[in-house]
């Protein structure tokens, strides 16, 4: 380095290195002008400056001064390497690695360059370029440590477990005996750990165990060879030995569940789908015996309410639940809730709360028994009835039992969470988040209930008042930010969604992307641990960590985002095929839709305020009359959180204020401006195919986006992978008819490309089951026949017939209101309850009103499902917030709630379930 | 009724939103990937029967002070979940790995002097007691108690007592990832 500089100048270049690397950017910059001012056109001198100018933040002038050095010098493994860390530091990774291919051709044997281009090929998971780049590094340095456990791992993630193994006890083998000296034991045995583990991998698992016990006290981590010497004894089927040793393990942790589930399938008691009542006997008598053992762990006495039945169940779910409601445990009906799922639990369960309830009442004790119970136990007791009840659908019940609670102690704070709660699902949005407000109140230094609050208010669309109480907990006053870059995925999903449905496309977009951008900074942040964990040893740990990376984007926050992201660009796409057609058009469409006084009061004013913030894009998409409404409440809320802004922005409470650089884009315009939202979809659809191509909404995402673009065969690989995961979903049947009506519209094949599709289409037909020597009415018919019992499947049924005989809108109409709401069947897992749900009849209103266009029917809608759900604001049910005389009303006509009346029980969420009805998209039929 | 369990990479996206859920100090993920990657025995976390984290301990060892000592980071518990001695059940489980694994002679740890819940679990349940006061720690001024409690010590596999040495020696580790332990200040709150 530095060569062909006089002395003075070569010392002066080892300054600039150093400085580098000390971080002492002004002082290497002095050097590199000092040398530059007698040899200007020093290449490597050049490059060091442009690189120390990197990390001041003058980036193009960097790139310039590199780029420079490098023309100045192309035979410099400086000058290139520099290149190379420039790129990487801009996480331009495959540029990097370029660079130092380069760089590596002048000074092949470079370990610094070697190593460097270890760690990004590690990153970019290039195996084959990591395992010949470690190799060349251990025999560079074969006294290092670290080369022999790098070359290692390199084979382990390139599949090849064996070599791995092999190298590491090559590895051990240049090792004295009394290896290792006391401050590398940790080390070391992780090192054996993680060797054991190989061969675990590649089956050896006799000499993986053989191993363990030779090695056993030179493994420091005691838990974890325990747990290695289970797995193995498991899988070589040596299952007594296995259960003593998982009895051994609960002894150290009686509240691990992986334990007792290792245990029961060591005695042969463990099965996916039920067991024998021989067995359940026998495993009742293993939990008994293990509950005498370890009286302190719940999992024990959990556990059975599992795997019992009946009476037996009865008689378990008593001896567990009473000691819990008597000690005022509020997590007793979420610990409960999986057992709902279990056919005829539900109804058990309901019968012996009741009669505790019935019991406390009367004699102030359990049944039974002479005791009295502390007042607490039959507030506690309500408590768990009005979630049971909320569970089962029936909220009336589960009002009046937290009311009543709730006057039974005024001051616990969890029956007004609760309450909330059960507002929610009851269609009260608004009053939700009230109450929750009401909570937060009560202990203004818990910030869970700061942030359940937050949540609830996102959900009733006040965004402002939202972020305001999210501020609550916010160190600088500067709470957007802090949230951000914390992280705080939950709340950016939530935002983004009310903005979404509240038709702010721009600022919606904006939350969704900073949640992508937490996903690709995570990925970045492996990459420092590449050469970490080689030194920390901490190998296994380290795999798992690549691993998880490689999966990282199937997480459900990534895929909630995704989905918003892309359902976005296509309303967005939607919109800008619409103002390519001219606003006045825009309008008059609009204004025709027999709302034209909604509209007209709207005025001119609001219209042209809301085009400029882009809200009106998709608010020319739910043509309905409520919709119109909701376009005022949206006006009035921008302008709300414009003052917000303005004050926010000024000067600040606190005095004193970070300075962070200035958002240019705040709400996300620029963001909307893309030349084709699709194609941006696009983008995050593949994402989501190739993480989560086991999620119907994926496909369903991907054939509206398909459609869109007219990417016929894309669309009919996402109709495919639809039918492949649930071809009896109503969603599925909709995009099998939509797909094939389409395409029997479409004009005869001209060009060669168009033959082709239209061949591969002609030889897919056939192969669907459903479609075979059948119409596409026929299809529907026998679709309907099917699922007559269905809401949701009736109603796909009325919007394809709708579509494919537009003349029979009517009867299609009738489909739909012949629906019964049946109870269910009793002794299903939920008991008798009406069947129906808040979401479906919601989905079912907008269906009417958009798709089949009939306001009456949705009027006789509305009003038939208010009686179903009498909280509802969306269909102003008597005891909604919506309605002026209920008891919500009061609390939630907050003026600060700056368009709190607007709850929508569509969300976003709907498109996320897998049941999703994708609400947004039914407007946009092609 | 909660599973407590060693905490994997699948749990840690889980662990920062209980974090940021429940406490005012939170951290970037990279800090979770540095905890995991650096003790991934001294992670825990409570899973409710519903699959999903309810409470976790993140938990170090500090390598440079010449004693080894573990410190944590941070615990939280769902306010939802209290009452089941979940705070207890992470907290010892992770004390019982710094002293297993690492030799630990003793634990510390920082709370607000305001919480009395957390004060009372760390000094009756615990055993902790407080060492030092530090003046203004958390972000918003508040002072912080730095507690310590003390632990057994391991003793040295191969040549018995050695109380001179760290038992477990992973605290000489030099190894540091560039940047990957942020400024942020720790925090143990326990919602008991």
């Amino acid at each position: 380095m530095g060569a062909s500089l006089p002395p003075k100048e070569a010392n002066l270049f080892k300054l600039i290195v150093k400085s580098y690397e000390s971080k002492q950017y002004k002082k290497g910059l002095k050097a590199a002008d000092a040398i530059l001012k007698k040899f200007p056109d020093h290449g490597e001198t050049l490059s060091m400056k442009g690189l120390t100018l990197n990390c001041m933040d003058r980036k193009s002038e960097a790139y310039d001064l590199v780029r420079l050095g490098l023309k100045n010098d192309l035979k410099s493994h400086v000058c290139w390497h520099v290149y190379g860390l420039l790129y990487r530091s801009d996480r331009e990774y495959r540029e990097a690695i370029k660079c130092y291919r380069n760089a590596l051709r002048i000074d092949p044997d470079n370990i610094e360059i070697l190593r460097d281009l270890s760690l990004l090929q590690a990153q970019m998971r290039d195996l084959t370029g990591f395992v010949e780049t470690r190799q060349q590094l251990l025999s560079l340095k074969p006294n290092h440590r670290m080369n022999w456990i790098g070359f290692a791992v390199a084979h382990h993630l390139n599949s090849n477990c064996s070599k791995a193994v092999e190298i590491l006890e090559a590895y051990e083998g240049t090792l004295e005996d009394d290896y290792p000296p006391d401050n590398e034991r940790c080390e070391h045995g992780e090192m054996l750990l993680y060797k054991i583990s190989l061969l675990e991998e590649c089956s050896s698992l006799e000499r993986a165990l053989e191993e363990l016990h030779k090695k056993e006290s030179k493994i420091v981590d005691k838990l974890s060879l325990k747990e290695q010497e289970v797995s193995l004894l498991v899988k070589l089927g040596r299952l007594e030995e296995g259960a003593e040793l998982y009895k051994a393990l609960l002894s150290i942790n009686p509240d691990n569940y992986r334990y007792c589930e290792g245990l029961q399938r060591c005695v042969g008691l463990y099965s996916e789908n039920g067991l024998s009542s021989s067995d359940i006997d026998q495993l009742d008598a293993l939990y008994k015996s293990l509950g005498q053992q370890y009286t302190w762990s719940s999992a024990v006495k959990r556990i059975p309410l599992d795997f019992l039945q009946g009476d037996k169940f009865r008689e378990a779910a008593d001896y567990y639940i009473r000691p819990l409601l008597t000690k005022g445990v509020p997590s007793l009906f979420s610990d409960l809730s999986p057992l709902y799922d279990h056919p005829g639990k539900a109804d058990i369960l309901e019968k012996l709360i009741l009669e505790l309830e019935n019991s406390l009442r009367i004699s102030g004790g359990y049944p039974g028994r002479s005791e009295k119970e502390p007042p607490s136990t039959l507030m506690w007791t309500l408590f768990l009835l009005a979630q049971h009840y909320d569970r089962r659908g029936q909220y009336d019940v589960a009002l009046s039992k937290i009311d009543e609670a709730i006057e039974h102690t005024p001051t616990v704070i969890d029956l007004y969470s609760v309450k909330s709660r059960i507002l929610k699902h009851a269609g009260d949005l608004a009053a939700a988040a009230s109450l929750a407000d009401e909570a937060r109140c009560m202990d203004l230094a818990d910030r869970y209930i700061n942030s359940e609050c937050v949540k609830r208010m996102l959900q009733a669309d006040q965004v402002v008042l939202a972020e305001k109480t999210a501020l609550l907990f916010t160190k600088d006053g500067d709470q957007h930010n802090n949230l951000h870059d914390m992280q705080c995925m939950w709340y950016e999903l939530a935002s983004g969604e009310s903005y979404f449905r509240q038709g702010d496309l721009g600022r919606a977009l904006k939350k969704f992307l900073a949640v992508e951008k937490h996903y690709a900074d995570i990925t970045e942040d492996q990459f420092d641990f590449h050469s970490y964990c080689l030194r920390k040893m901490t190998l296994r740990a380290y795999v798992e960590m690549l691993k998880f990376q490689d999966r990282l984007h199937s997480h459900a926050y990534f895929r909630k985002a995704a989905a918003g992201a892309i359902s976005l660009s296509q309303n967005a796409a939607y919109m800008l095929s619409f103002s390519y057609a001219c606003a006045a058009q825009t309008f008059s469409i609009l204004a025709s839709l027999s709302h034209i006084f909604h509209v007209l009061l709207l005025g001119l004013e609001t219209w042209a305020k809301l085009t400029e913030y882009g809200t009106i894009k998709s608010y020319s998409l739910p043509l309905s009359g409520a919709s119109c409404i909701c376009l005022m409440d949206v006006s009035m809320s921008i302008a709300e959180v414009r003052n917000e802004e303005s004050s926010a922005s000024g000067v600040s409470k606190l005095g004193k204020r970070h300075v962070k650089p200035v958002d240019p884009d705040p709400n996300g315009e620029k963001l909307l401006q893309v030349e084709d939202p699709l194609l941006e979809a696009t983008k995050y659809l593949k994402l989501l195919q190739k993480h989560s191509p086991d999620s119907l909404e994926t496909h369903l995402l991907s054939f509206e986006v398909n459609m869109r673009r007219k990417k016929i065969l894309l669309a009919l690989q996402a109709v495919k992978q639809l039918l492949r995961l649930d071809a009896e979903s109503a969603d599925s049947h909709r995009c099998l008819v939509r797909f094939f009506h389409k395409v029997g519209t479409m004009t005869s094949p001209v060009t060669d490309t168009e033959k082709l599709v239209w061949s591969v289409l002609e030889a897919e037909r056939p192969l669907i089951s459903q479609l075979r020597e059948k119409s596409l009415t026929e299809a529907n018919m026998i679709f309907f026949e099917k699922h007559e019992d269905s809401l949701m499947h009736r109603a796909a049924v009325a919007e394809m017939l709708s579509v494919l005989e537009p003349n029979k809108k009517l009867e299609a109409v009738k489909l739909i209101e012949d629906s019964t709401n049946n109870p269910a069947p009793i002794n299903e897992a939920l008991g008798a309850v009406n069947e129906w749900k808040l979401k479906d009849c919601i989905a079912v209103h907008k269906l009417l009103v958009a798709v089949l266009n009939d306001p009456d029917a949705a009027l006789r809608w509305k009003l038939r499902c208010a009686q179903y759900f009498p909280c509802s604001t969306y269909f102003e049910g008597k005891c909604s917030s919506a309605a002026s005389n209920s008891v919500h009303a009061q609390i939630a006509k907050n003026p600060e709630n700056g368009g709190a009346s607007h709850s929508d029980g569509g969300e976003i969420a709907d498109f996320v379930e897998s049941n999703g009805k994708m609400e947004a998209f039914k407007d946009l039929n092609i | 009724m909660v599973c407590v369990r060693k905490a994997t990479m699948d749990d840690l996206l889980a662990m920062q939103a209980c974090n940021l859920l429940c406490l005012p100090e939170n951290y970037q993920m990279k800090y979770y990937f540095y905890h995991i990657l650096s003790w991934p025995h001294l992670l825990y976390v409570a899973e409710d029967y519903n699959g999903r984290i309810v409470g976790y301990v993140l938990a170090k060892m500090e390598e440079e002070s010449n004693e080894c000592h573990g410190h944590i980071t941070s615990l939280a518990v769902l306010r939802t979940h209290r009452k089941l001695g979940l705070a207890t059940k992470l907290m010892k489980a992770a004390q019982t790995a710094m002293e297993q694994v690492f030799g630990a002679e003793y634990v510390s740890l920082h709370v607000r002097k305001s919480n009395r819940a957390a004060f009372n679990l760390y000094t009756e349940t615990l055993g902790y007691k407080i060492h030092d006061v530090e003046a203004k720690y958390y972000a918003d001024g508040e002072d912080a108690y730095d507690m310590r409690k003390q632990l057994k010590g391991k003793q040295s596999h191969h040549h018995g007592h050695h109380h001179h040495h760290h038992g477990g020696g992973c605290c000489s580790a030099d190894a540091r990832p560039v940047e990957a332990q942020p400024e942020s200040k720790s925090e143990a709150k326990a919602s008991t």
